[in-house]
Protein backbone atom coordinates (compact mmCIF):
# COMPACT_ATOMS: atom_id res chain seq x y z
CA UNK A 1 0.00 0.00 0.00
CA UNK A 2 2.84 2.32 0.91
CA UNK A 3 4.43 1.66 -2.47
CA UNK A 4 1.21 2.55 -4.27
CA UNK A 5 0.96 5.79 -2.29
CA UNK A 6 4.58 6.54 -3.10
CA UNK A 7 4.06 5.89 -6.80
CA UNK A 8 0.93 8.02 -6.83
CA UNK A 9 2.86 10.83 -5.20
CA UNK A 10 5.64 10.54 -7.81
CA UNK A 11 3.02 10.56 -10.58
CA UNK A 12 1.35 13.63 -9.03
CA UNK A 13 4.62 15.54 -8.78
CA UNK A 14 5.58 14.50 -12.29
CA UNK A 15 2.26 15.74 -13.64
CA UNK A 16 2.79 19.10 -11.93
CA UNK A 17 6.21 19.37 -13.54
CA UNK A 18 4.80 18.49 -16.95
CA UNK A 19 2.08 21.08 -16.46
CA UNK A 20 4.65 23.71 -15.48
CA UNK A 21 6.85 22.85 -18.42
CA UNK A 22 3.92 23.13 -20.80
CA UNK A 23 2.96 26.45 -19.24
CA UNK A 24 6.52 27.72 -19.52
CA UNK A 25 6.73 26.71 -23.17
CA UNK A 26 3.45 28.44 -23.88
CA UNK A 27 4.82 31.57 -22.21
CA UNK A 28 7.95 31.39 -24.33
CA UNK A 29 5.90 31.16 -27.53
CA UNK A 30 3.60 33.99 -26.48
CA UNK A 31 6.57 36.00 -25.19
CA UNK A 32 8.28 35.79 -28.56
CA UNK A 33 5.11 37.02 -30.24
CA UNK A 34 4.87 39.96 -27.83
CA UNK A 35 8.58 40.72 -28.29
CA UNK A 36 8.49 40.71 -32.07
CA UNK A 37 4.93 41.64 -32.94
CA UNK A 38 2.71 43.02 -30.21
CA UNK A 39 5.13 45.28 -28.33
CA UNK A 40 7.69 45.55 -31.10
CA UNK A 41 10.70 45.20 -28.76
CA UNK A 42 12.53 43.71 -31.75
CA UNK A 43 12.31 47.08 -33.47
CA UNK A 44 14.86 48.51 -31.07
CA UNK A 45 16.76 45.64 -29.44
CA UNK A 46 19.01 42.85 -30.57
CA UNK A 47 18.08 39.47 -29.12
CA UNK A 48 19.60 36.57 -31.02
CA UNK A 49 16.97 34.09 -29.82
CA UNK A 50 14.23 36.24 -31.33
CA UNK A 51 16.15 36.88 -34.54
CA UNK A 52 16.19 40.62 -33.91
CA UNK A 53 19.17 42.78 -34.81
CA UNK A 54 18.08 46.36 -34.11
CA UNK A 55 20.38 48.85 -32.46
CA UNK A 56 18.35 51.59 -30.81
CA UNK A 57 18.33 50.23 -27.28
CA UNK A 58 20.93 47.99 -25.65
CA UNK A 59 21.70 44.63 -27.20
CA UNK A 60 19.86 42.42 -24.71
CA UNK A 61 22.36 39.63 -25.17
CA UNK A 62 25.01 41.91 -23.63
CA UNK A 63 22.98 42.98 -20.60
CA UNK A 64 22.93 41.31 -17.23
CA UNK A 65 19.26 41.09 -16.33
CA UNK A 66 16.66 39.18 -14.34
CA UNK A 67 12.97 38.58 -14.95
CA UNK A 68 12.22 41.20 -12.29
CA UNK A 69 14.57 43.80 -13.79
CA UNK A 70 13.08 43.28 -17.25
CA UNK A 71 9.59 43.64 -15.81
CA UNK A 72 10.57 46.88 -14.10
CA UNK A 73 12.14 48.30 -17.25
CA UNK A 74 9.24 47.26 -19.51
CA UNK A 75 6.66 48.64 -17.10
CA UNK A 76 8.30 52.01 -16.47
CA UNK A 77 10.47 52.57 -19.56
CA UNK A 78 13.73 54.48 -19.69
CA UNK A 79 14.91 57.26 -21.97
CA UNK A 80 13.47 56.69 -25.41
CA UNK A 81 11.94 53.39 -24.30
CA UNK A 82 8.22 53.85 -23.54
CA UNK A 83 6.59 52.84 -20.27
CA UNK A 84 4.71 49.78 -21.47
CA UNK A 85 2.84 49.61 -18.18
CA UNK A 86 1.08 52.87 -19.00
CA UNK A 87 -1.53 51.53 -21.36
CA UNK A 88 0.57 49.78 -24.01
CA UNK A 89 0.74 46.23 -22.66
CA UNK A 90 -1.38 44.45 -20.06
CA UNK A 91 0.25 43.31 -16.83
CA UNK A 92 -0.04 39.72 -18.03
CA UNK A 93 1.69 40.56 -21.30
CA UNK A 94 4.49 42.31 -19.41
CA UNK A 95 4.90 39.25 -17.18
CA UNK A 96 5.08 36.96 -20.20
CA UNK A 97 7.50 39.04 -22.29
CA UNK A 98 9.73 39.54 -19.23
CA UNK A 99 9.77 35.77 -18.66
CA UNK A 100 10.61 35.31 -22.33
CA UNK A 101 13.46 37.83 -22.40
CA UNK A 102 14.99 36.67 -19.12
CA UNK A 103 15.04 33.09 -20.43
CA UNK A 104 16.28 33.97 -23.91
CA UNK A 105 19.26 36.27 -23.41
CA UNK A 106 22.55 34.89 -24.60
CA UNK A 107 20.92 31.88 -26.29
CA UNK B 1 12.74 24.26 -21.00
CA UNK B 2 12.51 24.08 -24.73
CA UNK B 3 14.29 26.97 -26.40
CA UNK B 4 11.95 29.05 -28.50
CA UNK B 5 13.86 30.48 -31.41
CA UNK B 6 11.45 30.86 -34.27
CA UNK B 7 11.50 34.13 -36.14
CA UNK B 8 8.65 36.52 -36.66
CA UNK B 9 8.60 39.33 -39.16
CA UNK B 10 9.88 42.39 -37.42
CA UNK B 11 7.93 45.31 -38.72
CA UNK B 12 6.64 47.44 -35.90
CA UNK B 13 8.09 50.33 -34.10
CA UNK B 14 5.15 52.53 -34.84
CA UNK B 15 4.73 54.13 -31.46
CA UNK B 16 8.22 55.49 -31.46
CA UNK B 17 8.03 56.98 -34.92
CA UNK B 18 6.45 60.28 -35.71
CA UNK B 19 3.98 58.93 -38.19
CA UNK B 20 1.85 56.39 -36.37
CA UNK B 21 -0.04 56.60 -33.12
CA UNK B 22 -0.51 54.05 -30.42
CA UNK B 23 -4.14 53.74 -31.30
CA UNK B 24 -3.15 53.26 -34.89
CA UNK B 25 -0.88 50.43 -33.92
CA UNK B 26 -3.62 48.65 -32.06
CA UNK B 27 -6.36 49.21 -34.57
CA UNK B 28 -4.70 48.83 -37.92
CA UNK B 29 -1.94 46.95 -39.57
CA UNK B 30 -0.11 50.20 -40.20
CA UNK B 31 3.37 49.04 -41.04
CA UNK B 32 6.52 51.06 -41.33
CA UNK B 33 9.65 49.54 -42.73
CA UNK B 34 12.06 48.97 -39.94
CA UNK B 35 15.35 50.70 -40.22
CA UNK B 36 18.04 48.45 -38.81
CA UNK B 37 20.11 51.49 -38.14
CA UNK B 38 23.71 50.46 -37.83
CA UNK B 39 25.31 47.10 -37.87
CA UNK B 40 28.13 48.50 -35.76
CA UNK B 41 26.97 47.02 -32.49
CA UNK B 42 28.00 43.47 -33.18
CA UNK B 43 30.53 42.10 -30.79
CA UNK B 44 34.13 42.54 -31.85
CA UNK B 45 36.94 40.12 -31.21
CA UNK B 46 37.76 41.71 -27.83
CA UNK B 47 34.23 41.41 -26.46
CA UNK B 48 33.51 45.08 -27.06
CA UNK B 49 30.92 46.36 -29.54
CA UNK B 50 32.43 46.83 -33.00
CA UNK B 51 32.14 50.61 -32.93
CA UNK B 52 34.58 50.81 -30.00
CA UNK B 53 36.74 47.81 -30.78
CA UNK B 54 39.72 50.21 -30.55
CA UNK B 55 39.24 50.63 -26.78
CA UNK B 56 41.13 48.81 -24.06
CA UNK B 57 38.92 45.92 -22.95
CA UNK B 58 40.89 45.41 -19.75
CA UNK B 59 40.17 49.00 -18.65
CA UNK B 60 36.42 48.64 -19.09
CA UNK B 61 33.34 47.15 -17.45
CA UNK B 62 30.63 46.30 -19.99
CA UNK B 63 27.12 46.94 -18.61
CA UNK B 64 25.66 46.74 -22.11
CA UNK B 65 26.74 47.73 -25.61
CA UNK B 66 25.41 51.24 -24.79
CA UNK B 67 26.86 51.55 -21.30
CA UNK B 68 30.54 50.82 -20.74
CA UNK B 69 32.35 51.95 -17.62
CA UNK B 70 36.02 52.63 -16.87
CA UNK B 71 37.49 50.55 -14.07
CA UNK B 72 38.15 52.64 -10.98
CA UNK B 73 41.84 51.89 -11.21
CA UNK B 74 42.00 52.82 -14.92
CA UNK B 75 40.90 56.45 -14.62
CA UNK B 76 43.28 58.72 -12.87
CA UNK B 77 46.89 57.73 -13.25
CA UNK B 78 47.87 60.47 -15.69
CA UNK B 79 45.30 63.25 -15.18
CA UNK B 80 43.95 63.08 -18.73
CA UNK B 81 42.01 59.89 -19.30
CA UNK B 82 43.23 58.15 -22.46
CA UNK B 83 40.55 57.73 -25.13
CA UNK B 84 40.92 53.96 -25.05
CA UNK B 85 39.83 53.96 -21.38
CA UNK B 86 36.96 56.49 -21.56
CA UNK B 87 33.44 55.34 -20.76
CA UNK B 88 30.59 55.08 -23.26
CA UNK B 89 27.02 56.15 -22.60
CA UNK B 90 24.87 56.44 -25.69
CA UNK B 91 21.20 57.32 -25.86
CA UNK B 92 21.16 56.77 -29.62
CA UNK B 93 23.28 54.50 -31.79
CA UNK B 94 26.69 55.95 -32.61
CA UNK B 95 26.63 57.36 -36.13
CA UNK B 96 28.70 55.48 -38.68
CA UNK B 97 31.25 57.00 -41.08
CA UNK B 98 28.76 56.49 -43.92
CA UNK B 99 26.05 58.39 -42.04
CA UNK B 100 28.44 61.20 -41.16
CA UNK B 101 29.96 61.55 -44.63
CA UNK B 102 32.80 63.97 -45.23
CA UNK B 103 33.62 65.34 -41.78
CA UNK B 104 34.61 68.76 -43.10
CA UNK B 105 31.15 69.14 -44.62
CA UNK B 106 29.33 68.42 -41.33
CA UNK B 107 26.84 71.22 -40.70
CA UNK B 108 25.75 72.98 -37.54
CA UNK B 109 23.19 75.77 -37.53
CA UNK B 110 23.31 78.62 -35.03
CA UNK B 111 19.93 80.16 -34.18
CA UNK B 112 18.54 82.65 -31.70
CA UNK B 113 21.31 85.06 -32.65
CA UNK B 114 21.23 88.37 -34.53
CA UNK B 115 22.38 86.75 -37.80
CA UNK B 116 21.51 83.03 -37.83
CA UNK B 117 24.00 81.00 -39.82
CA UNK B 118 24.91 77.48 -40.75
CA UNK B 119 28.59 76.59 -40.55
CA UNK B 120 30.38 73.57 -41.93
CA UNK B 121 33.06 72.05 -39.74
CA UNK B 122 35.69 73.37 -42.16
CA UNK B 123 34.31 76.90 -41.71
CA UNK B 124 34.24 76.54 -37.92
CA UNK B 125 37.92 75.63 -37.95
CA UNK B 126 38.67 78.98 -39.59
CA UNK B 127 36.71 80.92 -36.96
CA UNK B 128 38.85 80.15 -33.95
CA UNK B 129 40.77 77.49 -32.13
CA UNK B 130 41.50 76.63 -28.53
CA UNK B 131 42.06 73.66 -26.21
CA UNK B 132 40.64 73.13 -22.74
CA UNK B 133 40.27 70.34 -20.22
CA UNK B 134 36.89 69.39 -18.79
CA UNK B 135 35.39 66.52 -16.91
CA UNK B 136 32.92 64.42 -18.79
CA UNK B 137 30.68 62.66 -16.29
CA UNK B 138 27.41 60.81 -16.78
CA UNK B 139 24.58 62.11 -14.58
CA UNK B 140 24.15 58.59 -13.24
CA UNK B 141 27.77 58.06 -12.22
CA UNK B 142 27.50 56.46 -8.76
CA UNK B 143 24.06 55.00 -9.44
CA UNK B 144 25.35 51.56 -8.54
CA UNK B 145 25.59 52.66 -4.89
CA UNK B 146 21.88 53.41 -4.55
CA UNK B 147 19.84 50.75 -2.85
CA UNK B 148 16.38 51.24 -4.34
CA UNK B 149 16.98 49.23 -7.53
CA UNK B 150 17.37 52.15 -9.90
CA UNK B 151 16.86 51.41 -13.59
CA UNK B 152 19.84 52.15 -15.83
CA UNK B 153 23.50 51.23 -15.91
CA UNK B 154 24.87 50.55 -12.45
CA UNK B 155 27.83 52.90 -12.67
CA UNK B 156 30.10 53.21 -9.66
CA UNK B 157 32.94 55.66 -10.37
CA UNK B 158 33.81 54.98 -14.01
CA UNK B 159 31.27 56.99 -15.97
CA UNK B 160 33.68 59.89 -15.82
CA UNK B 161 36.83 61.10 -17.55
CA UNK B 162 39.06 64.14 -17.76
CA UNK B 163 39.39 65.14 -21.40
CA UNK B 164 41.35 67.68 -23.46
CA UNK B 165 39.03 69.14 -26.08
CA UNK B 166 40.07 71.15 -29.10
CA UNK B 167 37.57 73.28 -30.98
CA UNK B 168 36.17 76.77 -31.31
CA UNK B 169 34.87 78.68 -28.27
CA UNK B 170 31.10 79.16 -28.46
CA UNK B 171 31.65 82.83 -27.69
CA UNK B 172 33.59 83.22 -30.96
CA UNK B 173 30.77 81.54 -32.87
CA UNK B 174 28.20 83.82 -31.22
CA UNK B 175 30.26 86.90 -32.09
CA UNK B 176 30.44 85.72 -35.70
CA UNK B 177 26.65 85.66 -35.68
CA UNK B 178 26.25 89.19 -34.35
CA UNK B 179 25.50 88.25 -30.73
CA UNK B 180 22.63 86.54 -28.90
CA UNK B 181 19.04 87.67 -29.24
CA UNK B 182 18.09 89.73 -26.23
CA UNK B 183 15.23 87.54 -25.02
CA UNK B 184 17.19 84.27 -24.85
CA UNK B 185 17.35 82.45 -21.51
CA UNK B 186 18.83 79.12 -22.55
CA UNK B 187 21.44 77.69 -24.88
CA UNK B 188 19.80 74.68 -26.50
CA UNK B 189 21.95 72.12 -28.33
CA UNK B 190 20.55 69.38 -30.55
CA UNK B 191 22.13 66.20 -31.85
CA UNK B 192 21.19 64.53 -35.10
CA UNK B 193 22.00 60.95 -34.15
CA UNK B 194 18.29 60.10 -33.92
CA UNK B 195 17.79 60.84 -37.62
CA UNK B 196 19.07 57.55 -39.08
CA UNK B 197 16.77 55.65 -36.71
CA UNK B 198 13.59 57.20 -38.09
CA UNK B 199 12.27 57.66 -34.55
CA UNK B 200 10.02 60.53 -33.50
CA UNK B 201 12.36 63.46 -32.65
CA UNK B 202 10.19 64.45 -29.68
CA UNK B 203 10.99 61.09 -28.09
CA UNK B 204 14.44 60.35 -29.45
CA UNK B 205 16.28 63.58 -30.20
CA UNK B 206 18.94 64.50 -27.67
CA UNK B 207 18.28 68.21 -27.34
CA UNK B 208 19.43 69.85 -24.14
CA UNK B 209 18.92 73.34 -22.80
CA UNK B 210 21.32 74.85 -20.29
CA UNK B 211 21.33 78.37 -18.82
CA UNK B 212 22.49 80.90 -21.41
CA UNK B 213 25.54 81.87 -19.33
CA UNK B 214 27.13 78.50 -20.11
CA UNK B 215 27.97 79.70 -23.63
CA UNK B 216 30.76 81.89 -22.26
CA UNK B 217 32.93 78.86 -21.47
CA UNK B 218 31.37 76.37 -23.91
CA UNK B 219 33.07 74.98 -26.99
CA UNK B 220 32.22 73.25 -30.22
CA UNK B 221 34.82 70.47 -30.17
CA UNK B 222 36.20 68.43 -33.03
CA UNK B 223 39.21 66.88 -31.29
CA UNK B 224 39.41 64.76 -28.17
CA UNK B 225 42.78 64.20 -26.54
CA UNK B 226 44.63 65.05 -29.73
CA UNK B 227 42.72 62.98 -32.26
CA UNK B 228 39.64 63.77 -34.36
CA UNK B 229 36.58 63.33 -32.12
CA UNK B 230 35.72 59.62 -32.43
CA UNK B 231 32.22 58.81 -33.69
CA UNK B 232 31.59 56.90 -30.47
CA UNK B 233 32.07 60.14 -28.53
CA UNK B 234 29.90 62.27 -30.79
CA UNK B 235 32.15 62.99 -33.75
CA UNK B 236 32.72 64.89 -35.84
CA UNK B 237 31.39 67.75 -33.69
CA UNK B 238 30.20 67.93 -30.12
CA UNK B 239 29.02 70.61 -27.71
CA UNK B 240 31.16 70.88 -24.58
CA UNK B 241 29.43 72.47 -21.57
CA UNK B 242 32.13 72.71 -18.89
CA UNK B 243 31.03 71.81 -15.38
CA UNK B 244 27.74 70.37 -16.60
CA UNK B 245 26.79 66.70 -16.67
CA UNK B 246 27.61 64.62 -19.75
CA UNK B 247 24.14 64.65 -21.30
CA UNK B 248 24.44 68.42 -21.91
CA UNK B 249 27.60 67.86 -23.96
CA UNK B 250 25.49 66.95 -26.97
CA UNK B 251 27.03 64.53 -29.47
CA UNK B 252 26.77 64.65 -33.26
CA UNK B 253 25.84 68.32 -32.93
CA UNK B 254 23.50 69.72 -35.59
CA UNK B 255 22.08 72.87 -34.03
CA UNK B 256 22.72 75.38 -31.26
CA UNK B 257 19.87 77.78 -30.55
CA UNK B 258 19.51 80.53 -27.97
CA UNK B 259 15.94 80.10 -26.78
CA UNK B 260 13.45 81.59 -24.38
CA UNK B 261 12.11 78.17 -23.36
CA UNK B 262 13.72 74.86 -22.53
CA UNK B 263 13.49 72.18 -25.22
CA UNK B 264 10.27 70.18 -25.14
CA UNK B 265 11.81 66.84 -26.17
CA UNK B 266 11.64 63.92 -23.75
CA UNK B 267 15.36 64.03 -22.97
CA UNK B 268 14.91 67.55 -21.63
CA UNK B 269 11.37 67.62 -20.34
CA UNK B 270 11.09 64.40 -18.39
CA UNK B 271 14.37 62.50 -18.55
CA UNK B 272 17.38 63.58 -16.49
CA UNK B 273 15.23 65.18 -13.78
CA UNK B 274 16.37 64.83 -10.18
CA UNK B 275 13.15 63.86 -8.42
CA UNK B 276 12.32 62.16 -5.12
CA UNK B 277 11.95 58.38 -5.21
CA UNK B 278 8.47 57.55 -6.54
CA UNK B 279 7.97 60.95 -8.21
CA UNK B 280 8.77 62.33 -11.64
CA UNK B 281 8.12 65.39 -13.77
CA UNK B 282 9.56 68.47 -15.40
CA UNK B 283 9.09 70.52 -12.23
CA UNK B 284 12.17 68.85 -10.73
CA UNK B 285 15.73 70.11 -11.38
CA UNK B 286 17.46 68.99 -14.55
CA UNK B 287 20.89 67.36 -14.49
CA UNK B 288 22.93 70.49 -15.07
CA UNK B 289 25.83 71.55 -12.82
CA UNK B 290 27.97 68.78 -11.41
CA UNK B 291 28.58 68.86 -7.67
CA UNK B 292 31.96 68.74 -5.93
CA UNK B 293 33.22 65.16 -5.81
CA UNK B 294 36.27 62.95 -5.37
CA UNK B 295 37.17 59.33 -5.21
CA UNK B 296 40.22 57.19 -4.62
CA UNK B 297 41.63 55.36 -7.62
CA UNK B 298 44.48 53.48 -5.92
CA UNK B 299 44.63 51.36 -3.88
CA UNK B 300 41.17 49.86 -4.27
CA UNK B 301 39.61 46.46 -3.87
CA UNK B 302 40.32 46.05 -7.62
CA UNK B 303 44.06 46.33 -7.10
CA UNK B 304 44.34 43.49 -4.58
CA UNK B 305 45.96 43.38 -1.17
CA UNK B 306 48.40 46.11 -0.17
CA UNK B 307 51.84 45.52 1.33
CA UNK B 308 52.21 47.01 4.82
CA UNK B 309 54.37 50.11 5.28
CA UNK B 310 54.15 53.38 3.42
CA UNK B 311 51.20 53.44 1.05
CA UNK B 312 50.43 56.12 -1.54
CA UNK B 313 46.70 56.76 -1.63
CA UNK B 314 45.81 58.59 -4.86
CA UNK B 315 42.63 59.76 -6.47
CA UNK B 316 40.84 62.47 -8.42
CA UNK B 317 38.87 65.47 -7.19
CA UNK B 318 36.59 67.93 -8.98
CA UNK B 319 34.96 71.17 -7.96
CA UNK B 320 32.02 71.10 -10.38
CA UNK B 321 31.79 74.62 -11.77
CA UNK B 322 34.34 76.00 -9.29
CA UNK B 323 37.98 75.23 -8.55
CA UNK B 324 38.44 72.30 -6.23
CA UNK B 325 40.17 73.77 -3.18
CA UNK B 326 41.05 70.87 -0.90
CA UNK B 327 40.80 67.13 -0.42
CA UNK B 328 40.96 65.30 2.86
CA UNK B 329 41.57 61.58 3.25
CA UNK B 330 40.41 59.27 6.02
CA UNK B 331 41.83 55.82 6.65
CA UNK B 332 39.37 55.00 9.41
CA UNK B 333 36.01 55.21 7.70
CA UNK B 334 35.55 58.93 8.21
CA UNK B 335 36.30 59.19 11.94
CA UNK B 336 39.36 61.36 11.31
CA UNK B 337 40.58 63.27 8.26
CA UNK B 338 43.94 64.60 7.07
CA UNK B 339 44.64 66.90 4.17
CA UNK B 340 45.95 65.34 0.94
CA UNK B 341 48.31 67.06 -1.51
CA UNK B 342 47.33 68.01 -5.01
CA UNK B 343 49.77 66.58 -7.53
CA UNK B 344 50.30 67.15 -11.23
CA UNK B 345 49.27 70.18 -13.25
CA UNK B 346 46.22 72.35 -12.69
CA UNK B 347 44.36 72.42 -16.00
CA UNK B 348 41.66 74.80 -14.80
CA UNK B 349 38.53 74.66 -12.74
CA UNK B 350 36.68 72.33 -15.11
CA UNK B 351 39.38 69.64 -15.01
CA UNK B 352 39.92 67.37 -12.08
CA UNK B 353 42.97 67.47 -9.83
CA UNK B 354 44.87 64.41 -8.80
CA UNK B 355 45.63 64.10 -5.13
CA UNK B 356 47.98 61.94 -3.09
CA UNK B 357 48.14 61.05 0.56
CA UNK B 358 50.92 59.01 2.14
CA UNK B 359 49.90 56.74 4.97
CA UNK B 360 51.82 54.17 6.96
CA UNK B 361 49.60 51.14 7.29
CA UNK B 362 50.14 47.95 9.27
CA UNK B 363 48.37 44.73 8.40
CA UNK B 364 44.62 44.82 8.74
CA UNK B 365 41.55 46.07 6.89
CA UNK B 366 40.89 49.74 6.26
CA UNK B 367 38.04 51.84 4.96
CA UNK B 368 39.59 54.71 3.01
CA UNK B 369 37.58 57.77 2.01
CA UNK B 370 38.20 61.13 0.37
CA UNK B 371 36.32 64.38 0.89
CA UNK B 372 36.69 67.32 -1.50
CA UNK B 373 35.68 70.95 -1.10
CA UNK B 374 35.41 73.80 -3.62
CA UNK B 375 35.41 76.46 -0.93
CA UNK B 376 31.66 76.83 -1.04
CA UNK B 377 30.44 73.22 -0.95
CA UNK B 378 31.97 70.02 0.28
CA UNK B 379 30.98 66.45 -0.33
CA UNK B 380 28.22 65.21 1.95
CA UNK B 381 28.64 61.96 3.82
CA UNK B 382 25.54 60.39 2.33
CA UNK B 383 24.03 60.31 -1.14
CA UNK B 384 21.08 62.50 -2.03
CA UNK B 385 18.36 59.88 -2.50
CA UNK B 386 16.55 60.37 -5.80
CA UNK B 387 14.45 58.32 -8.18
CA UNK B 388 16.95 57.82 -10.98
CA UNK B 389 20.15 57.73 -8.98
CA UNK B 390 21.63 60.97 -10.31
CA UNK B 391 24.37 63.30 -9.07
CA UNK B 392 25.79 61.06 -6.34
CA UNK B 393 28.70 62.74 -4.56
CA UNK B 394 28.44 61.28 -1.05
CA UNK B 395 31.87 60.30 0.27
CA UNK B 396 30.80 57.24 2.22
CA UNK B 397 29.57 55.18 -0.73
CA UNK B 398 32.66 56.16 -2.71
CA UNK B 399 35.05 54.94 -0.03
CA UNK B 400 37.10 51.77 -0.59
CA UNK B 401 37.90 48.82 1.62
CA UNK B 402 41.44 47.54 1.38
CA UNK B 403 43.34 44.75 3.03
CA UNK B 404 46.94 45.36 4.11
CA UNK B 405 49.19 42.33 4.64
Amino acid sequence: MKIVKFLLMILFLFSINIKNLLADNAKMVKGLEIFNEIAGCAGCHTLKAAGSEANIGPNLDTVSLTEESVKDMVTHGLGVMPAYGEGILTKEEIDIVSFYVANSVGK
Amino acid sequence: MKKIKQKFNIKRRNFLTGTASLAGMAATASVLPINIANANHTEGSKGLPGFISWKDRDALIVHSDKGIETHRSAIGESLITPNRNIYIRNNMPTMSDAQIGNRGDWKVSIEGVKNPKTFTLSQLKKLGHTTMATILQCSGNGRGFFEHKVRGSQWETGAAACVLWTGVPMKVVVDACGGINGSAVYMTSAGVDHKPTGLDPKKAMVERSVPKKVFKDAMLAWEMNGVPLPNAHGGPLRMVTPGYFGINNVKHLGKVAFTTEQSSVKYMKSSYRISPIGKKGSQYPSCWEMPVKSWITRPTDETGTVKSGKVQIVGVAMGGTRNVRSVKVSIDGGQSWKRAKFIGPNLGKYAWRQFAFEATLSSGTYNIASLASNGRDKQPELRMENRRGYAHNGWKDHSVNITVV
